[in-house]
This record gives C-alpha cells, structure tokens and sequence, in this order.
C-alpha cells in the first residue's frame, strides 16, 4: 500500500467530526465524550482523524509539502483508531489510521522519523528488544517457571512473551500470573527463550514496515518450529500485531493467537482458574476492590481479527471486512474480573471500542512523552471518576503509561489513589487472598535499564 | 490553475499576525498550510466541485468573548475578512474568499448554567447537541435537536443556520429555543441580547433589553455573516425517559436499545399523498407527538442497510414494492404519565385510520434492531449516516410552508430528481426521499429533498452543480414558495429567491451594511452587500 492508494478515503471525509466523539449514541456525559487523544490535546482540527486526512491529501495535491511540520502532525498521535471506530459507525469507505501509518512510513522514507524511533528500530535491530537491553536477559525472568523450551522440545502453547514483560521487573507479578494460568490449562506450554524477539508491532506502527516483517517471519519460524497449535500473549501489542497486522501483511503464523484474558475467563467458566491461585484461606481473604477495566487498544478495537481484503470499491464494503473495532476483544477480561472474589466491578464511560487510550502506542510513550502522559492522566480520571480503587488492564504498556501519569500526578501533588494492575495479577492476589510476590518500589522498569 | 491548487491567497502579513497573536496568545494562532488546509477541505453542502474551499489566511483560538472581540477588532484594523467556526460541519462553515481569518470557536466549550427549575440552559458554541441531551436527561430534561445531529453546536444553529430537526414538532425550531444571546459585532463591539443582558436571568430572548433576534437569524440565519455569537440561553424541555439510555449491539447499525415506558415509536403508512397530508395536519391540530419525520424509504435503506439497499434499487419488481411505502411518517410518541402516553397513542391510531392508513411500532425496524431506532432519532444520531450510500449528500428545496405547500415541493423534488438521476447527476435513491417535518406546532412542514452522490466522482460533481440552480428557479418559475435549504446554495440564491418573498434580501442587506459597514463578515452564505453580481454565480 502507499499514501496515493488512500487519496479516496481522503477525499471522502464529510468532515462530520464522527472521528472526534465517541459514537454520538453512547455519550453519556460532556467529560468522557472525546475519543481522539490527538484532538483533545492539540486542538486544532489538522490533529483530528479528519484533519489528518485533510492534511495528506493537501500533500497529495500539491498544495502543501511533506516537512517536518506535517511530520509532527502525523505523529502527534497515539495511533488508537478511537477515530476510525467513531467515523466507521456511518462509514463503509474510510480508513483512518491506515492512512496514517503510510502517512508515517512516507515520514520515515523522506527522513522525518523521529529520532527516538530510530533509537527503538536500532534497539530491536540490535538486540531483538525495543529497549536495547541484552537480548541474552530477555529470559532471565523465566529462571523458575520449568516452562518447557520450545525451541527444542514440543509444545502445545507457545508463550510469546513480549519485550515489555521480559524486561520490565515492576510487571514481574503479573507474567507470573500469567504463566501460572497457562499451566492450569494442562497444557505444554513452552517459550522461545533468548531465541524470542520482538513481534515488531511498535516500529510498524512508527512508520517501519520493513521491521514488522523480518521480525514477523523469526516468529513464523519460531511458531513453526515449537510445533505448538496456539500462540498466547499477555501483551496486546503483541496480541494486535499477530492476530492483525501479521495476517494482514502476509505472515501467517498457522495457529490460533490469544490471549491471557481470552484463557483466564474460559477457566474462569469452567472454575478452574480458581486452582492457579487458590490457598488454604483462599476467598475469605480476598481484598474488597471496586475495580473498574481499561480497554487496551490492541485487545480491542486494533486486535480484531483479520477479515481479508474487500475486493471492491470501499464504497460497497460490507462491514464484516472493515476495521469498526467490535470485533475486539471486550467481553474475556470482564468476565475474569467479575468472576473474581472481593470485586465490584464498575464501567467507566468509554469502553470497548470506543475505549480511551492509554497514551503509549503511536510512538508517542518513545518520543512524546508529555503527550502521552497526558493522555494516561485523562484516562486516570475517569477511572477515578466511577469511584474505583483499582485500574485492571491487560497490557503491560498500559500499565506502564497509567503508572507513570500517576507517578506524575503525585509529583503534582494530586494523592488520590488508584492501584494500576494487571488482570492477571489481579487474579492471583483476589483468589489467593494474599499478594503473590512483593512488589517492590525499586522493582526495575526496563526504560530505568536500559539507561 | 487545478483545482486541488486553486483557492489558497497569499500568505498573511507580519503585522496582523502579530495582532491576532496579541488578541489570543501565540499558542493559539496557526498559519502552517497543512493545518490552514484542514480547515479548507469542506466537501459537504458546497456547490463548487472538488474538496476544497478557500484556505483561510490563519485559524485562530480564542478562549472567550473578550478574545473573540479582540480578533475581530485586529481583522478590523487589518480588513481581513472573519468567519467564525465552531463545530464546523459543511463549507458554510469555512472561509468564502481569500485573505479571511477562520476563528475556531473550540476552546468554548463550557456549559456555564443549567436551570433546572427554569428548564434552561447557557453554553458556549463548541458545546455538541449530544452532550447537552447527556447532560440535561439526568434532570429529567431535553433539548431539541436540529436535523444536522447531535454532533453539531446548538449555539450555531439557533443563531446562524435553518433548525428544523425529528423533534421540531414538540419543541419547535432552534430560533424558537434561543433565551438570550452573547454577540460579537463584526466591527468587534460586545452585544447582549435578551434578559439577561439586564441581569434578569436568561427568561426572555426579547427583553427587558432590547430584542435583535429577528435582525440576527431572520428565517434561515446568516451563517456567519454578522458576526460571532459567543454564548446562547436555550430552552429545556421535559424528558421522561431514565437518566441515561443502556445502548448494546452497536452503535447504529445493530444498536439495541431498551424503549423505556411511556415512549413509544410508531411508523404510519398512507397509500396516498393526500391522505399522508391530511394525516400530518389531523397530528398538529391534536398537539401530539413527541419526535416525527418522514424516514424515507429508499434512504433509510441505503443508510442502514446499504447491501439489501443495493439489491432492491437494482431488481425493479422490488422496486416498485418498496416504493409502495412511499408515503409514511414516523411519530414518536413520549407521555409524561401513563394517561398521557395512552392518550397520544390512541389520538394518533384515530388520526391514521380516519386517513385509511396503518400504524406500527417500530421496534426491530431494519438493522436498527429493538429500540434502537427510537434511540437514534431522539439523540438524532443519523444525519451522519447520510454519506454511508454514495459519500456526500446535498440538500435543497425545502418547503418551510404549510403542509399542503410543502408536500408540492416534495413532489416536485421528486421530478426533479428523477432527471438528474435518469442523467447520472446523482445517485439512485428510490427518490422518494423529501425528508419532511413538522415543525411550529404542526402549521408548517418542512421538506428536503436530499440527493446522494459521489464529490470524488468530478464528472457527477459537475452535473449536480445545475441541481442548485434548477432547484431554486423551479421554486420561482412554479411559484411553490419557502425557499428552505436553497437558501444555503450561497448569496446567490437570496438574490433569486428574494424577489418572490417580500424582498427580504433588501432588509437584511441594509442590516449588513449597518452592522458590518467594510463587509468583513464572511457572507459567502449570506446576503451580499453589493447584489447579485458581487454574489457571484453559486
């Protein structure tokens, strides 16, 4: 694909501001009902779904050039698609943030990436991590799970970890969890080890697509290799790109992708996911929360699944081939949560696919972190709003952003308190009644490392 | 030069740069093209072909009245036209010439008063029609709608453009909801109009101060060519439904949407025109109804369900079966006690029948499944859905008359459509589509006639532009009265339609000289202070 190839959804946008608002049906307050992180920070309409359009086509058309200034509007955004669902409720014919990633990959052709993307394509051409760290660590945190070798022995479920949970100490509690309900599925479960890279997703999405595809094909072969018949993930980054963008750029992986909320609420029905975790003192201990859930994008309205090409003009596109984000991943993860002992569980008003970002995809937790934050801070609120202790979410890089906009917070001396967690943690510590293993405050992040 | 490079004006000068950043804040001024461009690409309701209006020479943000004042007061001291902007949906919305300041209204965005026991409401012009209703129903409250949706300002509506909407016919036309108005002049003095201005509460748009509403909107509003208004009073009205409307399934397309008592929706069927009409005029007499308009058959279709859509346009047995429904209505129905609800229903089965006609709930109409197309016109979700089918739509004709005189218009769009159709000038919709309300309590119809196309298709871009023209001359030449929508085909269009309707656009061309002596006001969509050579030719 290329820029050119969008010029239609370009020229089609009525510029009804559909993209600015969660769908005009499900507004239920003034306060929760923008949907467009870019928008709502910078304000001007260039940053909107729409204007970003506008301002491709004004380069397309020869009215405007392709420079840094475009540049910055085009990566002042968190790529969530919050847009492309709000537009897609009355649009077969329009697809926004497609647009704007080859929006992004021209940036990158005529050199005009950001220098903190080409620090995390270097990191992840280096050393197969978006962080840089060594990739002879990456499996350190596995050292006693006995999880099996997948690059050399067989096994039923490859666990593709992901670079944030291999290296990030402060989410150790949480892929613990993870694995701990993978092993309650009787299963083999294996990982790759150092052998594990990146699934490519962050670089693709900063606008370097060649990257999405070497890396794709180490994980076709990986999966190939492991002989496994499903890839699980507890990472939606990871999620997203294998169950999407992988198939949509020709990398078949051969197997079902899912992930850990997807397993944890079929245990959930079944009542087993209470023996990962039970203890002797088990439900009676568990900790009185109200929990409210963070959609993260790439579960939900980006981790659909694949539907193929319509073959056609976009016009007459019927909606089982477009991206509309109600295929995501919604329904697993409250039904974990609700299952739990000790929760209350309560909504916040931008859900599922019209969910709030956490502000770290696009790029923009690498090299807008002010925005970002901001972004995680807006999201803050609202959970706060619902009047809920705890924030469950099921990726580790919204855990990353929303802890950070809270470390900020109270650097600007707001204390409230919200616990940020994720949901298979959360599991862990509700049905053990206890907490699993001590998080500590000098846990680790993997950006403190990686300095 | 091409089209896609055409419209865009020399670059601003130094001097009023400066001035307009002193009037907001450095922050708040933009000259950059790419986002100049984003405010000149406007392909809806716009009679030029392509995407792109004028690029505005800078767009400018400011917080408040006093910012707004000042901005106008600097493109004063400079001669740069203004226009101000705030949700900004059509190319009424953008800059009609070159050298014009665009003020985007979006940083107002503030509900400033809600009065509950008074049923009113004070907000700013970035305040969405959605956000209000969300607002406003947790105290038992609405507020009507206009037919563009619940994503567009009220406050620009009432003041500056048409207002009918689905519930005209229980609270009205925009103008009529308007309790006071905050207004820039475009020589950049402050102006309030109504009671408050007196520090008597937003109780009355016309006084104790002075009253200026009818100078401001006259019948369809000035769209931005007297100036910026700031801050509007608007009339609540009663909402029995909950405080909050659970939506399941969907958005639109498959919304599910449990209809709460007391509310019901119902489709009435006429097998004739004549019948449909007098129908129309038993309803406003009765004083019923909470929410009605015509769904059109074939639009309604292409909107929700654009495959079955596409298979029914193209078989002509199905055609001609579909057509059958041509003439319908749809009324909703809210009571604020049992009683009442019962009452209005049974009022509106004697009217149906005594009109040979049959009434039905509407419930898991279409792929709008249960409820959910009583939720979508009372939120009025699904003007945006217009360019599902083809990608634009154009509005014009538009009866504003009484019912009679506005079901001719229709029938007369539909003949006229019919051409541009059978000539590929537009989409094929069925035609039976004259969008028809109520509105004035039930004296006035106002009707439509929408037409689907394609604005990136430049050959039927080009054909359509002679739909405006044809459409306002037909109204001349067979004297059907009420311009309605043709009016929004530009200046040009008030000095056709003018003539025929008491010379209005001689009176609010001396209101614009008056208020707006060097014509700074962008009335590229208004009445041009020089006639209708200066208008220019749509």
């Amino acid at each position: 694909m290329s820029l050119e190839s969008y010029r239609c959804d370009m020229e089609g946008c009525s510029r009804c501001s559909s993209c600015k608002w969660i769908p005009l049906a499900q507004i239920r307050s003034q306060r929760w009902s923008q949907v467009c992180p870019s928008v709502w920070h910078n304000d001007f309409h260039a940053y909107s779904g729409s204007g970003k359009l506008n301002v491709a086509l004004s380069i397309l058309d020869g009215r405007s050039d392709f420079d840094e200034s475009a540049a910055d509007i085009f990566y002042a955004c968190t790529m969530c698609g919050g847009c492309d669902v709000g537009c897609k409720v009355y649009r077969n014919d329009i697809d926004l943030t497609d647009t704007f990633h080859e929006a992004r990959a021209r940036a990158v052709e005529l050199g005009f990436a950001r220098l903190e993307h080409l620090q995390l394509v270097e990191n992840m051409r280096a050393e197969n991590n978006v962080f840089g760290l060594p990739r002879d660590e990456r499996a350190d945190w596995a050292a006693d799970t006995s999880l099996l070798d997948a690059n050399s022995e067989q096994v039923d479920i490859l666990f593709h970890v992901g670079c944030r949970f291999s290296y990030d100490e402060s989410q150790r509690d949480d892929l613990l969890a993870a694995v701990e309900i993978l092993r309650t599925t009787g299963k083999r479960v294996g990982t790759s080890g150092t052998a594990e890279a990146c699934c490519g997703q962050r670089a693709y999405e900063c606008g370097f697509d060649s990257e999405l595809h070497n890396f794709g094909d180490d994980m076709v072969n990986r999966v190939r290799t492991s002989g496994a018949s499903m890839v699980a993930v507890a990472c939606s980054d990871c999620f997203g790109a294998f169950n999407y963008l992988y198939p949509r750029n020709g990398k078949d992986l051969g197997v079902p992708v899912r992930h850990i909320s997807e397993i944890a609420a079929e245990l959930a029905a079944d009542g087993s996911l209470v023996g990962a975790f039970s203890t002797p003192n088990a439900t009676a201990a568990a900790r009185p929360r109200v929990v409210t859930y963070h959609d993260p994008c790439h579960l939900g309205r980006r981790g659909e699944d694949y539907a193929g090409e319509f073959d056609g003009p976009k016009i007459d596109r019927p909606d089982n081939t477009r991206r509309d984000g109600r295929g995501g991943r919604y329904d697993a993860p409250r039904d974990v949560l609700k299952s739990l002992p000790g929760v209350t569980f309560v909504e916040m008003q931008r859900v599922r696919e019209f969910s709030w970002c956490c502000g770290a995809g696009g790029g923009c937790a690498e090299g807008s972190e002010s925005f970002s934050i901001a972004v995680a801070t807006e999201r803050l609120e609202e959970a706060l709003s619902t009047g809920a202790d705890t924030l469950a979410t099921s990726c580790p890089w919204c855990v990353t952003n929303f802890t950070s906009a809270r470390e900020q917070m109270r650097a600007d001396g707001d204390h409230r308190e919200i616990e940020i967690i994720g949901i298979s943690e959360l599991a862990a510590r509700q049905i053990s009644g206890e907490v699993p293993v001590t998080i500590t405050t000098t846990a680790t992040t993997c950006e403190e490392a990686a300095t | 030069m091409s089209l896609a490079t055409d419209l865009i004006g020399e670059p601003i000068g130094a001097d009023a740069l400066s001035d307009l950043r002193s009037a907001v804040g450095e922050r708040w001024v933009r000259t950059d093209p790419h986002v100049l461009d984003s405010y000149a690409a406007q392909p809806f309701h716009k009679v030029e072909v392509g995407v792109w209006i004028h690029r505005p020479i800078a767009v400018v943000m400011p917080g408040d009245a006093t910012e707004v004042a000042a901005v106008v007061k600097a493109c004063n001291r400079h001669h740069l036209r203004f226009k101000a902007f705030s949700t900004g949906w059509g190319a009424h919305a953008g800059a009609g010439f070159d050298n014009v300041v665009q003020i985007d209204l979006r940083r107002m965005n503030r509900i400033l008063e809600l009065d509950i026991e008074n049923r009113t409401i004070v907000v700013e012009p970035y305040v969405t029609c959605a956000q209000i209703q969300a607002e406003v129903m947790r105290h038992g409250l609405n507020l009507h709608i206009h037919g563009a949706g619940s994503n567009c300002s009220p406050l620009a509506n009432a003041t500056s453009h048409m207002g009918m909407g689905f519930s005209s016919i229980s609270m009205g036309y925009s103008p009529r909801n308007l309790m006071g108005i905050e207004w820039i002049l475009p020589t950049g003095e402050l102006v309030q109009v109504g009671s408050f201005a007196t520090g008597a509460g937003w109780v009355s748009p016309d006084g104790p101060g002075p009253s200026l509403r009818g100078a401001i909107r006259g019948f369809a509003g000035a769209d931005g060519g007297i100036g910026v208004f700031t801050r509007v009073g608007l009339k609540l009205y009663p909402w029995s439904g909950p405080a909050e409307i659970e939506v399941s399934g969907g958005s639109f397309r498959g919304m599910q949407v449990e209809i709460p008592p007391l509310n019901g929706s119902f489709m009435c069927i006429f097998s004739n025109l004549e019948d449909y009409g007098d129908a129309l005029y038993d309803i406003g007499y009765a004083g019923i109804g909470y929410a009605q308009f015509k769904a059109a058959t074939g639009l309604g279709l292409a909107i929700g369900e654009p495959e079955l859509f596409r298979r029914i346009r193209d078989e002509p047995g199905f055609r001609e079966q579909v057509r059958a429904f041509e003439n319908q209505f749809i009324v909703i129905i809210g009571g604020h006690t049992q009683e009442h609800f019962d009452y209005e229903v049974a009022v509106l089965g004697d009217i149906v029948s005594e009109h040979n006609g049959t009434m039905n709930s509407t419930d898991g109409l279409m792929a709008t499944g249960r409820g959910g197309l009583w939720w979508a016109v009372i939120r009025n979700s699904i003007a945006p859905g217009m360019f599902r089918p083809t990608g634009n739509f154009y509005s014009s004709m538009g009866g504003d008359e009484a019912i009679a005189n506005a079901l001719r218009q229709a029938t007369v769009g539909e003949e006229l459509k019919e051409g541009f159709i059978a000539e590929g000038s537009c989409a094929d919709d069925l035609v039976d589509n004259a969008h028809t309300l109520l509105y004035e309590n039930g004296l006035y119809a106002h009707t439509e006639e929408l037409v689907l196309y394609d604005h990136r298709d430049r050959e039927q871009n080009r054909k359509l532009k002679g739909l405006s023209d044809t459409v306002m001359h037909s109204i001349v030449e067979r004297t059907l009265g009420g311009g309605g929508f043709s009016f929004f085909a530009g200046a040009y269009a008030h000095e056709v339609l003018g003539p025929h309707m008491e010379n209005y656009h001689l009176w609010q061309r001396r209101l614009k000289s008056a208020l707006d002596p060097e014509d700074l006001s962008d009335s590229k969509y208004f009445i041009n202070s020089e006639g209708v050579e200066a208008a220019g030719h749509g």
